[in-house]
This record gives structure tokens, sequence and C-alpha cells, in this order.
């Protein structure tokens, strides 16, 4: 079973992060992901970056991840 | 015709193109069933939709398509918008009703 601690790990080894917190139950899997890479990237460029970080877990085994992508200056902003 | 290329001539000849699985009628998916929803909620009726659970190639060729691993994917005016969380946060700010106000009449 995939759990969040490993979905967290694998986020932060792919991509440089100021705060990851994933919760989820083994199939739907929400993420919180702070990190000055957004900077300045749409939404879509924000999810793409956290995908490329899961590669192919995202693709075999996360059925859903639900996140939320904000910069170090957006979540002191109250996200 | 290659799986690519079917994907951008639904894109294309659609002003809304929602892929999902299941129908609108009965979505599949929580993620699906909430981005119907949400189209709705803006006003858009009846839009395209394409149920990728009836055609594998679809399914997988999508996820490509748009460098996007996950459904559902909305499709306006032929550019990749966005999955499920990023419609309800731009359904949230006022974004999607404002890109969806010159389409939904012709969808």
């Amino acid at each position: 079973m995939v759990t969040p601690e490993s979905i967290e790990a694998s986020i932060r080894a792919g991509l440089p992060c100021e705060r990851v917190e994933v919760v989820g139950d083994g199939q739907h899997f929400q993420a919180l992901v702070v990190s000055a890479a957004f900077a300045g990237k749409s939404r879509v460029q924000r999810h793409q970056l956290v995908y490329a970080a899961l590669g192919e877990r995202m693709r075999e085994e996360v059925h859903a991840l639900s996140m939320k992508t904000l910069t170090p200056e957006e979540l002191a902003a109250g996200g | 015709m290659d799986t690519q290329q079917r994907i951008k001539a639904q894109v294309e000849s659609n002003p809304v193109v929602l892929y999902m699985k299941g129908t609108p009628q009965m979505p599949q998916c929580g993620f699906s069933a909430m981005a119907v929803q949400v189209l709705q909620a803006c006003g858009v009726g009846s839009f395209a939709s394409v149920n990728v659970l009836a055609d594998p190639e679809i399914r997988q060729g999508i996820k490509e398509f748009a460098n996007w691993p996950t459904i559902p994917q909305l499709y306006v005016n032929g550019e990749f918008v966005g999955g499920a969380d990023i419609l309800r946060e731009m359904y949230q700010s006022g974004e999607l009703q404002k890109l969806l106000e010159p389409v939904k009449q012709q969808a």
C-alpha cells in the first residue's frame, strides 16, 4: 500500500520544497506543497512540477492526488 | 488517425471538452462528478465529453497529450485548462466563469 509518507518523500526528492504535507488512505491523497519553484508559474505548471517529481508513481500507484500548490509568500499571505 | 491526432481533433472541434470517467449523467468517479458540477454551475449546460473508460487508447493518450497524468481534464478552445483541483480553485476565484462566458452559449 502507498503511504502518505512515501508520497511526501517522492515529492521532496524531486522538487525543492519549503513544506510538504500529505494525507491519504492509500489510494486518494491530498497534498499541500509549498515551494519557491512555483513563483511566476501557472497552476497547471505547478501541478506538472509535482507530477514530474512523482514520475511513474503517478501512473502506477496513485489513483488520485488532490493538491494545493503555494509559494512561501502565498502561504504567508494566508494561502 | 493516431490517438494524439484524434484528441487534437476533439479539442479543436468543440469549444468545451471534458475528458472524464463516465458520462455527465452518470459520472464514475468523484473528481469527474465535481468537474461536471463546476461546469454546470458556470452555466455551461451542454458540452462535449469523452468517457475515457469506454476508450482505453484515449484514456492513455490523454495523459500524454497535455503532460497531465490524471482525469478529469478540461479543454476550452483547444487549450488545456486543468484538472479537478484547478477547476475548483478557478471556480472559487471566478476565473473559470470568466473563461467560459464567451463559449457557454455555443457549447
